[in-house]
């Protein structure tokens, strides 16, 4: 291996682990920061919400490992990998902490008005386990990436119908923010599993996902107090 | 009346307690309370299992006293509903 591709390969490394790194950070202050609010009150939407940020920090956690191994081996296809833990146990684990993630946030806006007899988030695990078995087993992103697609834009419907019914002025700004939230989710997911996907605007894209992390971030560390 | 939510509940009978200078017996606590009996035991029995309150035995009678845990949720109480509308949960 020459010196130019060495070269490129530490950096593609270094880049990946410093936002993978800062991601996972805002996640976790996110889900620490709200832990005191979570104890005191045991109020659920709470608990869902921070529980989601864990998610998806195991997420991206998962997801840099894959990348780095990418990097690592000169290969470009996740499920193509010829080991089982990074061709199959890893990308598993990352498909179903980040279909879980979605599926939490989702349902911390609407569990208050979705009652049912059974608990739901226990149909979200199953569902996210189902969603990840069966696009490692057929060896299909596309699997992954069209349920993903579906669970978004089932939630972001259930949200709008749910959210239509109350009277409470809307937090147009939050909307927003979940919107590209889950929009460059759905990208992460393409640029994980399609080769050089963004390369000429990873960087780009990178500055993007941080700047949403960190909203969210910052807004919950003003509401909790903290800042 | 607007119905109370349970936070707003269990806010108001800590109040009620740190109130009446952090010690009060329990029948004038579900008099203030505004809860029907059945009610009130179900979440007297919630802040005794979470920690918010304690029984106090003085001069042979029953008190009930908020613990440190319930001053922190009065403390807290704004920042827990300015959360859960922030993001809507």
């Amino acid at each position: 291996m020459d010196l130019n591709t060495q070269n490129f390969i530490l950096m593609g490394i270094s880049s990946e682990i410093i936002y993978s790194f800062v991601i996972m950070m805002s996640c976790l202050i996110i889900y620490f920061g709200t832990k005191e609010l979570y104890n005191l009150s045991s109020y659920k939407g709470i608990k869902y919400f921070r529980q989601s940020f864990l998610f998806f920090g195991l997420a991206y956690f998962f997801r840099s490992f894959i990348k780095i191994i990418l990097l690592f081996s000169n290969q470009v296809e996740v499920l193509k990998l010829e080991s089982v833990l990074f061709g199959i146990i890893a990308p598993f684990i990352f498909m179903y902490f980040s279909s879980i993630a979605v599926l939490y946030l989702v349902y911390s806006f609407v569990w208050r008005d979705w009652k049912s007899k059974l608990n739901n988030i226990y149909f979200a695990h199953f569902a996210a386990l189902i969603i990840s078995i069966v696009s490692v087993i057929t060896d299909e992103f596309l699997i992954y990436l069209i349920t993903n697609l579906i669970i978004i834009f089932l939630g972001i419907t259930l949200i709008f119908y749910i959210k239509k019914k109350d009277r409470v002025k809307k937090n147009t700004q939050l909307y927003i923010i979940y919107f590209l939230l889950f929009g460059f989710w759905i990208l992460e997911i393409i640029d994980l599993f399609v080769p050089y996907a963004f390369q000429p605007l990873q960087t780009i894209f990178h500055l993007f996902c941080i700047g949403i992390f960190f909203t969210i971030m910052y807004k919950v560390l003003t509401r909790v107090g903290t800042i | 009346m607007q119905k109370r939510n349970k936070l707003e509940i269990i806010k108001d009978l800590l109040k009620i307690i740190q109130d009446n200078k952090n010690s009060i017996k329990i029948t004038p606590l579900i008099r203030k309370s505004n809860l029907s009996s059945q009610r009130f035991s179900e979440y007297f029995d919630e802040l005794t299992k979470k920690g918010f309150i304690k029984k106090q035995i003085i001069k042979d009678k029953g008190f009930i006293a908020l613990t440190e845990k319930g001053i922190k949720y009065l403390e807290k109480y704004n920042s827990i509903i300015n959360f859960i509308n922030e993001f809507e949960l």
